[in-house]
């Protein structure tokens, strides 16, 4: 079967004499077992992303707009998301600075023990959320080896979604920094410009796109952060019950409608959160050309 | 150039280390803090040794299935753009902007007893909801982009024109994908099969909703660490978090290598 021709591929090459026959069925063939390919491949997402998208729609609108946003704004969900939101923007805002700061040791420094730092940064997707929350909890919970204990506070919250969201900021911005030529940064130090001022006025305008973009896919996932979270957080309603786990309850007290308004907000959020940072991300890129 | 100072490279050691190594160093050390006897002990609890073939049963299928679905659909948006491919590339990451705990509840709501098809499937005798099925389902979409998110740029990048002289050349087509796309994707999808495996094996939410978590039927490992920790069993709670801390260790390590192949491509990826 010959591939189609989807790049361009400029030289028309010649084929070998071949039956009459064997185009026609080939072509027949062909055909078919794309669209079964084809087929397989929609349903299956369907009935995986689509179907069930369609289900939490259908439930958050069942009662009427006004059932959706009285149950999507109760008391108890706003101080739900307002912790949930407030702790992502403090976590993904210091995963900001300090993973920027860890992507530039990585990429300028050379040291013992930088393999090492640069293979533990990935530890957030590799361990469990749940075994995170654990230790979390134990760390610096009642029973803390530091004696401290942050849990059921707002702090508690944010670190654990520090835990989460860092490696985003840092596996955005390394490429980036990788790849800058260091010309315009050389003569700048040469001419007597202190190294914070070329970071400012050199370096931070050329990762700002990639930076931009880490920190919005590290706020959309603390948004919906749950396993590592709902430890350390006590979940006490109206106080420091994050929005995943109000959804939570709300599902295993069987209140689907309500549950469904609630996540039915918090996904769009995050998506409003991605392609918001997207398209700017892309401005600022486009701006410097 | 100028390198970093020292104090630079000493905070950013200082902060990834208290944020990530000491919680990584913390479980070891209370999973180990009886002594190795009660740990042998632990490891023979006949709740967690059930949750853990669970979590392996789940992971024999799931991974397999995103791992074969992946690498078609990243072919089928590369090879052959068309409308609906474009319109699949923008579906399939649609999970990664999900909450698990939204992931449990829209698979609840369409495949339970009271949901949009629960009827339908009960009449025909399957039940999907709090059973394995509904962990592989849960499983399966959580990590579903992860495989094509690292073999979609790869198959960009080199492009097809080996693949393209192979055919005309008269290769049939699974020998040309076996013997040329497949090596030259090989580690991208094994990259995307390890992030598969840490994420399935690591699912918290989505399958907290779905399996009902009911102990020794539809407990998976992480599911029983949570229970344990919250029945004050924090100690039998870290030796199962201590399996998957050792499985993670692995993960890393393993990440690195893959990615330093990946980048001798001179290609760049993350996430």
């Amino acid at each position: 079967m010959p591939v189609a021709p989807t790049n361009s591929l400029d030289v028309e090459v010649a084929r070998p004499p071949q039956p009459w026959w064997s185009g026609l069925r080939s072509a027949g063939l062909d055909s078919a077992k794309s669209i079964t390919g084809k087929s397989l491949v929609v349903g299956y997402l369907s009935l995986l992303i689509l179907i069930p998208v369609a289900a939490l729609v259908d439930n958050a609108f069942k009662g009427g707009l006004g059932s959706f946003w009285s149950q999507a704004t109760s008391t108890e969900a706003l101080d739900a998301i307002k912790l949930t939101v407030l702790c992502s923007f403090v976590a993904a805002m210091v995963n900001a600075i300090a993973g920027t700061a860890t992507a530039y040791v990585l990429v300028r420094d050379r040291f013992i023990g930088r393999s090492a730092l640069n293979a533990i940064i990935d530890l957030p997707f590799a361990l469990p959320t749940v075994v995170a929350g654990i230790t979390f909890y134990t760390l610096y919970g009642p029973h803390s080896p530091f004696h401290v204990n942050i849990t059921g506070t707002w702090i508690g919250v944010t670190v654990a979604i520090m835990f989460v969201t860092l490696p985003f900021s840092v596996r955005s911005v390394e490429p980036v920094l990788e790849s800058l030529t260091i010309d315009a940064e050389a003569a700048a130090s040469t001419l007597g410009a202190s190294s914070f001022y070329v970071f400012r006025t050199i370096t931070l305008p050329a990762i700002m796109p990639a930076l931009l973009t880490g920190t919005g896919l590290a706020f959309a996932r603390a948004l919906g952060e749950y396993g590592s979270v709902v430890f350390i957080s006590n979940n006490i309603p109206y106080h420091s019950e994050i929005a995943s786990s109000y959804v939570y309850s709300l599902v295993s007290s069987g209140q689907n409608a309500a549950a469904a308004s609630v996540a039915m907000l918090l996904l769009v959020g995050a998506l409003c959160v991605l392609i918001v940072s997207n398209v700017v991300a892309r401005r600022l890129a486009r701006r410097r050309g | 150039m100028k390198r970093p100072s020292i104090l630079l490279r000493s905070l950013v050691i200082v902060y990834v280390g208290a944020l990530l190594a000491l919680p990584l160093g913390f479980v070891f050390q209370q999973a180990l803090s009886h002594g190795w006897g009660q740990f042998w002990i632990a490891l023979h609890d006949h709740a967690m040794d059930l949750a853990i073939i669970l979590s392996l049963k789940v992971v024999v299928l799931a991974v397999p299935l995103n791992v074969l679905f992946g690498v078609g659909v990243s072919m089928w948006i590369v090879r052959h753009p068309s409308p609906l491919s474009r319109f699949i590339d923008v579906i399939i990451d649609i999970p990664l902007a999900i909450s698990p705990i939204i992931v449990g509840l829209i698979l609840e709501l369409a495949y339970a007893q009271n949901g949009w098809f629960g009827s339908a499937f009960a009449a025909a005798g399957l039940r999907i909801m709090f059973s394995y099925p509904a962990i592989v389902l849960a499983s399966v979409f959580v990590s579903l982009p992860l495989v094509s998110r690292q073999v979609i740029p790869l198959l960009r990048e080199v492009g097809d024109h080996q693949e393209q002289t192979a055919a005309t050349l008269g290769a049939k087509p699974s020998r040309i994908f076996f013997t040329i796309t497949m090596r030259s994707i090989a580690w991208a999808a094994a990259y995307g099969v390890t992030l598969t495996l840490a994420r399935v094996l690591g699912e918290y939410g989505a399958v907290l909703i779905v399996s009902g978590n009911i102990a020794l039927i539809t407990q998976t490992l992480t599911l029983n660490i949570g229970a344990n920790f919250e029945s004050f069993n924090a100690y039998q709670g870290f030796v199962g978090a201590l399996l998957l801390a050792l499985v993670s260790v692995i993960v890393l390590v393993f990440i690195g290598v893959a990615r330093h192949r990946l980048e001798r491509k001179r290609h760049v990826s993350f996430v």
